[in-house]
This record gives structure tokens, sequence and C-alpha cells, in this order.
């Protein structure tokens, strides 16, 4: 009988360990964002809540017009994602592609499928005063209730928005808004700031939806916008110089 | 907080190095040779880690975990069982590896993986000279890495996902007391095994051993590598990481160089 409650009670401790070192592991004061997302519906083309183009000032327009018609033509080179540079903010965030959100207290990590890409976001923390420009930024977050706020500043001038080819300065400044719906989904309210590119601050609304456990994400390397870990051509047909 | 470039770190430490060595009226220290022979001379070992400086949090005192952001103390252009001291190839893999450093010197740098912005390989990738940041969730060791923003997913579970050959393989783990024990298999073959030109075999399997050491302020990661093809033994060697928590990753963009610039055939900041 002792030896039975005995057991009985290590298991039940040990069954408690397990349970905290979980709970330490995660961040039980916050929703769970755990996991692996990809966007609800692919986006082509950013739009304002209320579904309208962007507030464009009017060289920025000029510049969208010739994207899109670069585009209609299948050239697609003002978009640095054809040559496996990162697509920048918030483009990253529209690719249909996996997401892995590894959450901690102090830190929340974004992994994204597309090319390794990965975003850091500190919690509680300042943006560095003294920080070099990067497609994808600086982040910083904090939890506002139920919803991870991220701030994202110091991106280069040389992503655009979105797969469309929507326009951004160096001034760009995004606001992401993440919280989990109540069916599950995630849902990310994109702040775009740029007042040399737009008359207004504006937003948009992109959903992703969880991928059943034990997805794994793929290691994906990107060479002239093909998938090396789909098709990879023989190295030696670069050459070797001396050989 | 703007981090200088390690790799302008590493230059001039050398150049401190070999001013010490005139004024002592000392040579510089003889290079490592393959054999002896000056055209398989190897890249001498640099040290661009530091410990943390003054003032930086401790380190995190549970030794069960290996958390945070780490930067390796030592870079190993050759990654033997001693320094200095090649893989045990197989004659057919040696002969590639002297061939590859008789080009380097040559001033002919082999069109590796790395130099086409693929990733470097495991386990190359652990000796990058920039930081690394580990994170620890339920059931997955993260390992996100400056050098070319490679992600290590290191499944905590016991049978390997075999989703095909990569650049980085299949890595999986567990824990044996406070040393993380990972088993990594399925690398393709594009990579070599470090800087000078080792290669392997598909057939390659690692297993790294992680563990906190002088109270958490360093990790250990003690490495053993097989390959039945192009291995006579399998082989260990030890990597030391300070930990380093005032690093702050930056974007590392291959395609653009823009951590890196070659001059005169070695790479150095920009």
């Amino acid at each position: 009988m002792r030896t039975a409650a005995s057991r009985l009670a290590a298991l039940a401790a040990a069954a408690l360990m397990m349970v905290g070192g979980v709970a330490a592991a995660q961040d039980p004061a916050h929703p769970n964002l755990m996991g692996i997302w990809k966007v609800t519906r692919p986006v082509t083309a950013a739009k304002t809540i209320d579904g309208r183009i962007p507030p464009l000032l009017p060289p920025a327009r000029a510049v969208y017009a010739k994207h899109l018609a670069m585009a209609a033509k299948g050239d697609r080179s003002f978009d640095g994602v054809s040559d496996c540079l990162p697509p920048g903010m918030p483009h990253i965030q529209l690719i249909a592609k996996p997401i892995e959100i590894l959450q901690k207290p102090t830190a929340i990590f974004f992994n994204y499928q597309e090319n390794r890409l990965p975003r850091r976001v500190y919690l509680n923390e300042q943006h560095p005063a003294d920080w070099d420009v990067s497609y994808l930024g600086d982040s910083v977050g904090h939890w506002d209730d139920d919803t991870l706020v991220v701030d994202t500043t110091t991106m280069n001038d040389r992503s655009v928005l979105d797969p469309s080819g929507l326009p951004h300065s160096d001034k760009l400044h995004v606001v992401e808004r993440f919280r989990l719906t109540k069916a599950g989904r995630l849902e990310n309210r994109i702040t775009v700031d740029d007042p040399k590119t737009y008359a207004r601050p504006w937003t948009m609304v992109v959903r992703y939806d969880r991928m059943p456990a034990g997805y794994r994400l793929q290691e994906e390397v990107c060479r002239a916008g093909a998938l090396e870990s789909e098709a990879p051509p023989p190295l030696a047909a670069k050459g070797k110089p001396g050989h | 907080m703007k981090r200088e470039s390690i790799w302008r770190a590493l230059a001039a430490m050398a150049a401190t190095q070999l001013a010490a060595a005139a004024m002592a009226q000392t040579p510089p220290p003889k290079p490592l040779m393959l054999h002896d022979d000056p055209a398989l001379a190897l890249t001498n070992i640099s040290h661009p880690g530091r410990p943390a400086p003054e003032g930086t949090a401790p380190p995190n005192p549970n030794m069960h975990s290996i958390e945070g952001r780490w930067w390796t103390s030592e870079f190993k252009p050759l990654l033997g069982p001693a320094p200095g001291v090649p893989p045990p190839l197989k004659p057919a893999a040696m002969a590639k590896l002297e061939q590859s450093v008789r080009n380097k010197n040559k001033g002919i740098p082999e069109a590796d993986a790395s130099t086409q912005c693929f990733p470097h390989g495991t386990p190359r990738v652990m000796e990058s000279p920039y930081p690394l940041e580990i994170v620890e969730t339920p059931g997955q060791v993260t390992i996100l890495m400056e050098t070319q923003h490679n992600i290590r997913r290191i499944y905590l579970q016991d049978h390997h996902n075999k989703m095909g050959e990569s650049f980085l393989g299949d890595s999986i783990g567990h824990w044996e007391g406070d040393t993380l024990v990972v088993d990594t298999i399925g690398m393709n073959t594009r990579t070599f095994i470090d800087d000078e030109g080792s290669t392997h075999s598909n057939k390659q399997h690692v297993v790294e051993r992680f563990r906190k050491i002088d109270g958490g302020s360093k990790l250990e990661v003690t490495n053993t590598i097989e390959d039945p093809d192009t291995l006579e033994h399998p082989y260990s060697y030890k990597t030391v990481y300070y930990w380093r928590p005032d690093m702050r990753t930056q974007e590392y963009v291959c395609e653009e160089n823009n951590r890196n610039t070659v001059i005169n055939g070695i790479t150095t900041a920009k």
C-alpha cells in the first residue's frame, strides 16, 4: 500500500513538474500564440480595412502605377523577393507560407519559411538608439491586455509593402496588433505610417490559420526565385575556378 | 548599440599581435600547415569572441537550460580533432582538401555553398563568428543564427523527421542530465565540414553535446562526426561559446554582402 501510495505521489509530483516546466517555458500570463501559422487568404494587394487602395501621395501613386504596369507584363524586378532579398515589412507578414511563432515572456520570435528569415521582437524594450537600417527593421513589442503590439522602425526603402508593389520610404513605421480571435485564428491589424509616401496612416487586417500540430517547416533556400529544397541544381554547374 | 563588425575586430587583433611580435623581435607565429608544404598553409585560428563586458546581466544559473545569446570564442577554419589537424579523411577526401587549400593559397577560393549564399551546413554553421540565439519552447530547441539568417530546429523527439536532404540536416535532441544531446542526419553533400574544404557525404552523422560550464558563463559543445564514406573513423572536437546577452543580432543579407567584404582574399568588415 505504502509503496503504491508513494509511487502515486512520485507520479503526481512528476506530472506537476512537467506541467510546471511547460508553463515556465511558455508565457502563461498571455494568450498562447505559439505554433505555425499561414495567412487565411493570400494577400495579392494590400487594401485598407474598408477595402480601398491605400492613401498614396501623388509621387508615390505614380511609382505604384509603374509597378502595376511592370507586374502586368510579368516584370517583378520592383520586388526584391525575386532576387532572394528579404521582403521587408509588412510584406513578409502577407506571404502565403508558414510562419513559426516562438513565444517567451521576454521575446516573441517570428520565423518565416520564406528564405528562412527571422524577426525578433524583444518585449518591453526600447529600439536601439543607433542601429543600421535593414529590410525587416528593428522590432520591439509589449502586451496590451490580450493583444501583442509590435512596433517596427529603421527599415530601408529597398522593399515594397506588399506583393503588388505598394512603395514606402525609409520613414516607414509599422505597428502590428496581434490577437487570437474567438475562432482560434490569429488576427494582425497592421498600421502603416509613412508621411513621405502616404497622406495619412492606414490600417489593413490579415488573418492566419494555425497549421496542424506536428507540422514541420521546410528548409527553404532561395536562389533566383526558385526553391532549392524542391529542385536543387548541381553546384558544379556554376563551375569551379582552377578545376 | 551598433555592433562593430566581428571581422574588423579580428583584423585589428591580428594586427596587434603582429605588432607585438615585431616589437619583441620575435617572428610571427608559424602558420599551420596541412603537411610540411607552404602551399598547404592553413588559415590561422582566430579568436573573435570576447566574454560579456562588465555590467552585463549574469548568466542564467539554471544549468538545465542553454537559452540565450552566445558568441563563439574561437573561429576554427579547420575542424579536426585538434588545432591545425585535419579530420581523419579517407585518401580521396584528403586529396580534395589538399586541392582546396592549394587553391585558397593561390587566391582561388572554392565555390562552395556558403559563397553562393546557401547555408553553411552542419556542423560548420556552428563555427560562424557571428552571434547565435538559442530559444527553448516545449518540444523544441531553436538556434537562430545571424549568419545567413540560418535557423536550426532541434525537435525533442526520438525519431528523425526524414523530410529529405537539406543543408542543415534533420536534428532531434534529448536531455541527459544537464546536457542536450543533438543528433543530426540528412545533410546534402553541397557543403564542406569546415572553411578549408573538408568534404562529407550524405551519410554524415553529427552528434553535438551542449552543456553550460563555468556557472553558465560559457556553453561547451562537444561535436562528434562520423561518415563511413569520407572519414577513416569518427572524431570529436569542442567549441566554446561565451554568454553574451548584450549582443543584438543584425540583419545579414548575403545576397548584398552587407556584413562582409573580401580584401586580399580575406573576408573583412566593410
